[in-house]
């Protein structure tokens, strides 16, 4: 066996070769017994690789939960849920304002000038009032 | 990425994936408490630097690596990082025996407790979690041609030692797959 063979054969078990490569493999393999009997040595030290450290797995999620996430220090408030809050006390405040008479946009009194609204007297009609024709 | 969604991704990645990286570290040191409190240290460099994790990377790429770096990290302060990075054989072989389980394969225990670290991982990384070679080649800081090359010499050495089949001699070694200049060096 050459190292070509080797470096071909684990290629062809780990599913690294191309489409027209492993083609080729294949029909050697067909036609060389030593060939696929080294293939099949690479496949079975391969599923026992696996096997192993399926085993080791097995072990550590039973175990992991001695493993503890390490804790933050102090408090952490997230950047998100300060603007969430901001953005809530902004619109409440917004509300007790129109809901407190000083409409939307907010107009405090004493500052720019407040609009006026010219009120007229009654008219007094010229005929003396309806209803009554000359 | 915003600030919050560090804190939203990476924490609940991590917790997802504990089991996978409790393997990983116990693999990398051969012991299981060893591996727990390399875990937890490399846990808390995570979460105290997870502004690091870029949107897109998986995140599991990005913890092993974390994990595999800060191993190598405090490897290297230490005194004699060769006699460190040795494993015990009967700890090594703890791994392998959760309860109930009736694994046993002694040849293949004892073949990877011989390994150097970064080949055991290599291992680990592509038939235990079936990553990709680039995947592998960036957890380890390596090409991918050097994970394929690691692989093809491990993988022979086992297949000989489970068939009691000589190696292969120096001069059978006449060609190979790739090119001289893509070949990696593990």
């Amino acid at each position: 066996m050459t190292e070509l063979g080797d470096e071909l054969l684990v290629a062809y078990v780990d599913g690294q070769l191309a489409r027209k490569q492993t083609r080729a493999v294949e029909k050697v393999l067909d036609q060389d017994d030593v060939l696929a009997a080294r293939l099949d040595a690479l496949k079975h030290a391969h599923a026992r690789l696996e096997a192993a450290f399926e085993a080791i797995l097995a072990g550590e999620e039973m175990d992991v939960s001695a493993v503890a996430v390490p804790q933050d220090d102090g408090l952490r408030i997230s950047w998100r849920a300060v603007k969430v809050t901001l953005a809530a006390l902004g619109i409440c405040a917004a509300l007790a304002a129109a809901v407190a008479g000083y409409g939307w946009p907010l107009s405090l009194p004493g500052l720019g000038p407040e609009t006026q609204i010219e009120v007229l007297p009654p008219q007094t009609p010229v005929n003396g009032g309806l209803g009554k024709k000359s | 990425m915003q600030a919050e969604d560090y804190h939203d991704t990476v924490r609940p990645g991590l917790i997802a994936m504990l089991p996978r990286l409790k393997r990983f570290a116990d693999v990398l040191v051969g012991a299981r408490d060893e591996g727990k409190s390399l875990l937890g240290r490399a846990l808390r460099r995570m979460l105290a630097e997870q502004h690091r994790y870029q949107r897109g990377t998986a995140i599991d790429v990005w913890a092993f690596g974390e994990v595999y770096r800060h191993w190598l990290h405090e490897l290297r302060d230490q005194a004699d990082p060769v006699a460190r990075a040795k494993i015990d054989d009967a700890r090594f072989g703890e791994l392998f025996y959760p309860e109930g389980d009736g694994y046993f394969d002694a040849p293949v225990i004892a073949f990877l407790g011989a390994l150097p670290p970064q080949q055991r991982l290599t291992l680990l990384l592509v038939y235990g979690e079936g990553f990709e070679h680039e995947d592998a080649a960036r957890i380890l800081d390596v090409s991918p041609e050097t994970i394929a090359a690691r692989l093809v010499r491990i993988s022979a050495s086992l297949a000989d030692r489970l068939s009691a089949r000589a190696p292969a001699s120096a001069a059978a070694i006449v060609e190979t797959l790739y090119p001289e200049g893509l070949r990696g060096s593990p």
